[in-house]
């Protein structure tokens, strides 16, 4: 019901040149932040880097940056939003990117958490891992095809 | 024909521009690089400032995340120079574009001053009572660029050129001219 009295024009964002772009510049630097840093736990669930250290030790160091560029990119991401929430609503992208999201923030904070904090077999890390940058790259693909789809 | 155009004429990047889905996966694959290997970039400059991953050596950090880096950097030029190329009409013109060209040849001028000096001598850094300062300055400086990097990217989106001068207003005008 709300969305019948907000009128988008009227929102601040709309009413400048500058807002958005740096909105989605703040955004971009977010999620590198934090896939950036999730990434660097899944390449060493994968084997791929940092083989010295125990994924355990990894993920302590990256989760606080992972958490800030989480914070940056749900603040940005909802502003963006409200600059034209029913194009967005209406959007299949972006439905699609909700799912991923939503799907990929309960992994991090479940399975991929619990399988990087444990010793577990090589072979389950492998497909943790894998899975952790595949659901990832669905988000950035979801949010890019907002603007074709 | 320009120059710009003859590039874009080119049979596969006609192809290219013109596909519904193309166009957009290499876009996905250039700014999943970016999330990914971006992370790679962010966390390296972070250690060299002192402010990440303090448990582990510069010499582990730089070292482990070198080739990453490179092959991260690879995919994401390749894809940056199709998504360029087959626009390249567009791109041309484009100030913000530029602007990006230049920081990144200005990445190139970081590594030539702090390769010797911090990147190859990164067990010495280690040995150090305290982080360099040459260490942190390439650290900032690299963490500058690349945020200006990704700030020009998005912006080239948004330049329009001028709008050129159309007749018709100015033949309306002179109607009203009072005689």
């Amino acid at each position: 019901m709300f969305m019948l009295a907000y009128d988008p024009t009227t929102n601040p964002l709309n009413n400048n040149e500058w807002s958005f772009p740096l909105l989605e510049i703040i955004h971009i630097s977010g999620f590198t932040l934090s896939i950036g840093t999730i990434a660097i736990v899944d390449f060493r669930l994968l084997g791929l880097a940092m083989k010295y250290v125990k994924p355990a030790q990894l993920l302590k160091e990256m989760a606080p940056w992972t958490l800030v560029g989480l914070v940056i990119m749900l603040i940005s991401g909802p502003l963006i939003f409200s600059s034209d929430p029913l194009m967005y609503l209406y959007n299949e992208s972006f439905r699609f990117k909700m799912g991923a999201l939503l799907l990929a923030i309960i992994y991090n904070y479940t399975i991929h958490r619990m399988v990087a904090s444990r010793d577990s077999s090589p072979g389950v890390a492998k497909v943790v891992g894998a899975i952790s940058l595949l659901l990832w790259i669905s988000v950035v693909a979801g949010g890019l095809f907002i603007a074709f789809y | 024909m320009s120059i710009a155009e003859s590039i874009q004429s080119i049979g596969f990047l006609t192809q290219l521009r013109e596909s519904a889905l193309v166009y957009p996966i290499i876009m996905t694959t250039h700014l999943s690089c970016i999330a990914i290997f971006g992370g790679l970039i962010l966390m390296t400059d972070m250690r060299l400032l002192g402010l990440a991953l303090r448990s582990r050596s510069v010499t582990d950090v730089v070292g482990q995340f070198r080739i990453w880096k490179r092959i991260g950097f690879c995919v994401m030029i390749t894809m940056g120079v199709l998504l360029a190329s087959c626009e390249a009409e567009k791109y041309t013109p484009n100030p913000y574009f530029w602007a990006k060209m230049s920081l990144l040849v200005l990445v190139g001028v970081h590594a030539a001053i702090f390769r010797k000096s911090v990147y190859n001598s990164t067990e010495e850094i280690d040995r150090a009572p305290a982080i360099p300062a040459r260490a942190k300055l390439a650290g900032a400086s690299s963490l500058i660029l690349w945020l200006s990097i990704l700030s020009m990217g998005r912006l080239i989106g948004y330049w329009e050129p001028p709008k050129v001068t159309q007749a018709s207003p100015t033949v309306t005008a002179t109607a009203h001219v009072p005689r």
